[in-house]
Formats: C-alpha cells, sequence, structure tokens
C-alpha cells in the first residue's frame, strides 16, 4: 500500500503513476498556451494581474539582480523583473513546458524587452544551476502541477543565494465559507465552460479548478517551505484567501 | 486589493504622460532605478515609485529598500510641484524627508516642468489645423470658465451677506472668532479663580 502511494500522484482528482504528472500537466498547457493570457484575464476578471502586483512589490528585486521566474509561462512578471534589474542584472525565464517558453519569448521580444532575459526549458524539481547563485525566485501558479513539490523547494533552496528570498504566488484555501461556495460554483461549472468556448478544452480547465483543491493550504505550504530550509517563511492571503503569497529567505 | 488597483491606475497615468513627455525620460535618467517612496499622512498610506529607465513602477505596501523617504499630507504634496518649496516646507515640518534629497528634487522637477503638446499628440487623430485650433478653443475655455467662476463667486457672496443677510461676512466672522477666544480666556480665567476658592 505504501508502495503504491510512493508511485501515485494526483493529477486533479485523479490519480496517476508519478512519471505520467509531467507529461500529463505538458499536454494541458501545450493545449491552453496559446490562448493563456487571454483565458487568464477572462477567468480572473483580470484581478491576476493585481495579484503578481503584489508579488513584484514583495519581490525586493533590485538593479543587477539575478532572479529566475519559474513556471513562468507566458512572462507577465519576467517582463516586469527585466525592467527592475536593469543592464547589468538578468531575469530567467524557466518553465517545463516549450510551448509557454514559445509564447513568453514571442510576448516579450514584441515588448522590446531582450537585452537581459534568458529562456530556459527546466524541471522546477532538478534546477540546473549552480548552488548559491540567485538572488530571487518566484514561481507563480506553477508549484501545483510540480509532481514532487518538496524537491522542488529543495532544489529552490539549494540555488539560492545566502539572502535570497523565494516567492510561491499560488491558489490556496479560503476561509469565508460562501466566498468558497461561489468559488467552487464558479471553478466546477462557468470556468469548463469558458474553457470550452474561448480555448476550445473544456477538460484542461477542470483540470485547472480540480489540481487547485488538490494544492496544499496555506499553512502546509509555510510547513513544506520550512522543512526544505527556508526561514522567516510567511504568508499573506488575497482576494479572501483565493490565492496566497508565500515568502521564504535563505540564509 | 483596492489600493494595488489605485497604484497601477497611477502607474499607467505616469507611463501615459511619459509616453506624452518624452523630455520626462532625461530628467530622470540620473535618479534611474532610485526608490521614492511618498507616505500620503491623511490616507496613512505609503507609495513607491521608482523610474527604471523605460518606464514607471508604482507600489503599495513596498517594504524594501528605499533611497528617499517623504511623509506629508496631501495638501502639502500638492504645493511639491514647485521644487523651491521643499526646503521651505521641511523647514516648517510640514514635511519628513529622510533619504537622497536629489531624488525628490528630481520628481518635483519633472512635474513643475511638465508641459505636455497636445495639440502635437492630437494632431497625429484629426490634422495639425484642427489639432491646433481645439487645443486653443479649450485653453480660452478654461481661461473664461476661470473669470466666470470668480464673478460667479462674488456675485453669490455679495447675494447672500448684503441682499438676503443669510451668510456674514468674512470680517464679522473673524470679530466672532476673536469674541468668541476672549470669553474663553474669561471662563478659563473664572475657573480658575473658582478652583482657588474651593481649594481654601
Amino acid at each position: 500500500m505504501k508502495e503504491s502511494q510512493q508511485n501515485t500522484t494526483d493529477f486533479g482528482y485523479k490519480t496517476v503513476a508519478r512519471e505520467e504528472k509531467a507529461s500529463m500537466v505538458a499536454d494541458v498547457f501545450h493545449s491552453v498556451a496559446a490562448k493563456y493570457d487571454i483565458m487568464n484575464d477572462l477567468m480572473s476578471f483580470g484581478i491576476h494581474r493585481l495579484w503578481k502586483r503584489q508579488a513584484i512589490a514583495c519581490s525586493g528585486v533590485r538593479k543587477g539582480h539575478t532572479v529566475l521566474d519559474l513556471a513562468g509561462g507566458t512572462g507577465d512578471l519576467t517582463a516586469k523583473f527585466s525592467q527592475l534589474v536593469g543592464d547589468t542584472g538578468r531575469v530567467i525565464l524557466g518553465d517545463i513546458n516549450d510551448s509557454m517558453l514559445k509564447v513568453g519569448r514571442d510576448k516579450l521580444r514584441d515588448l522590446g524587452l531582450v537585452s537581459n532575459i534568458e529562456y530556459v526549458q527546466m524541471n522546477a524539481e532538478a534546477l540546473p544551476f549552480p548552488d548559491n547563485s540567485i538572488d530571487v525566485i518566484t514561481i507563480a501558479f506553477g508549484l501545483r502541477n510540480v509532481t514532487d513539490k518538496d524537491a522542488a523547494l529543495r532544489s529552490m533552496y539549494r540555488i539560492l543565494k545566502p539572502g535570497g528570498r523565494l516567492l510561491i504566488l499560488e491558489f490556496s484555501k479560503t476561509d469565508s465559507e460562501a466566498l468558497s461556495k461561489i468559488y467552487d460554483f464558479y471553478s466546477f461549472n462557468l470556468l469548463p465552460t469558458m474553457g470550452k468556448l474561448v480555448a476550445n478544452d473544456s477538460e484542461s480547465y477542470r483540470y485547472l479548478a480540480e489540481s487547485i483543491r488538490m494544492h496544499p493550504d496555506q499553512e502546509t505550504l509555510k510547513g513544506m517551505m520550512e522543512t526544505a530550509g527556508f526561514e522567516q517563511t510567511s504568508y499573506q492571503n488575497m482576494t479572501g484567501g483565493i490565492v496566497a503569497l508565500h515568502r521564504g529567505f535563505k540564509y | 486589493m483596492i489600493n494595488t488597483l489605485l497604484t497601477a491606475t497611477a502607474e499607467h497615468i505616469l507611463n501615459t504622460i511619459l509616453s506624452l513627455e518624452p523630455s520626462v525620460q532625461a530628467s530622470l535618467s540620473k535618479v534611474q532605478h532610485q526608490v521614492l517612496a511618498v507616505e500620503v499622512r491623511d490616507w496613512q498610506q505609503t507609495i513607491a515609485v521608482t523610474f527604471t529607465g523605460h518606464s514607471f513602477m508604482v507600489f503599495n505596501n513596498y517594504q524594501e529598500h528605499i533611497d528617499c523617504h517623504i511623509s506629508a499630507s496631501i495638501d502639502t504634496l500638492s504645493q511639491l510641484k514647485d521644487p523651491s518649496q521643499l526646503t521651505r516646507l521641511i523647514r516648517q515640518g510640514e514635511l519628513d524627508l529622510e533619504g537622497n534629497l536629489h531624488l525628490a528634487q528630481a520628481y518635483s522637477q519633472i512635474f513643475s516642468e511638465l508641459d505636455i503638446d497636445w495639440a502635437e499628440h492630437l494632431s497625429k487623430y484629426v490634422g495639425d489645423g484642427p489639432a491646433q485650433l481645439l487645443v486653443q478653443q479649450l485653453r480660452q475655455a478654461k481661461q473664461r470658465t476661470k473669470q466666470l467662476d470668480g464673478v460667479l463667486k462674488t456675485t453669490t457672496a455679495g447675494l447672500f451677506q448684503d441682499e438676503l443677510k443669510v451668510a456674514i461676512h468674512p470680517l464679522e466672522m473673524a470679530q466672532f472668532k476673536a469674541h468668541t477666544r476672549e470669553l474663553k480666556q474669561h471662563a478659563a480665567v473664572l475657573e480658575q479663580r473658582i478652583n482657588q476658592l474651593l481649594a481654601r
């Protein structure tokens, strides 16, 4: 029984073999990459931009920093970080999915942001960087898709410079019962329909809603960060806890 | 979230100004990547602004390293459009400033020198002639509204004070205030005397 638990993981509400999750998540994002930005705006009524702004305000990114925007997708955070780090810094947009990276690269090039951005396809569980080499790591709406979250957090801790910080922006659990009911109705009824109409793909958006429910809550994630070695960990809830921003430091 | 939305709007406005008046970019080139935090005392909010060389970024709830911190009420902040007022306001204690003074002066200066050529920007859409005419008409209309506003204020004040006698003249108000102050002082003296008598 124990062995079977170790060999399987969640994929939304389904249980799948661990080695299958990455490719199944990849399929979801290959499918939604082209319409990713427009769907983000539609699904969150544009509020995702405010969540990301808050993450940038808490990131402490300054001129000359090296920033890793993990699971950076279509590069919303990278675009801002690229300006904040200036010519002497660099931003690495990392994603496991090449479709998302391509969409991100095209978008950032169209914005004229080219000089200090690198695009690297990578797995968050085994980050291809030397120890103590990154100032700030952000992972926005990406951690819940990672198969082994503990390994990913350990890997992030390893590559952070002493004094560096990790920011995790992710869907979480809301305290309000009324909000929770509205949110559930919206996620399981309206969201897949919107996905069907705009991106012609209701299954991917059903996975999105399910994966959010399977993701660890605020306190659990904070504990996981501490187990990985992070110090001064804290989180702030946004929009009633629908989204939480976790922050941890390496000393 | 509302505050984040407001700062996002402020950022959008600043970046629009930047696109309309490219000289701002040159004026701020020396203070690129430095963070100016403005604490608005009336709202108990701190807003941080930084210029990255291409655009402005505005944050609320900013807890990181700040190069210059200004704390003042909204009335005082509006006076900062004139950079020469900065030192006077600090001396009078209406404004607290910590950090790099040049950063505050640089931002103050760009707003005092802001002179957007509206006709130039409008001409892209409607052509040179109509754009110039429109801007001229708007300027005249603004001037006329100002004049009209002055006349209206004087007439209304005259009507209420002299004709209808429902409002008092500012001088009467000042006299009333002086009387009230005097009365307050008398009352305080009397109170002190009563207390002394009671204490015996």
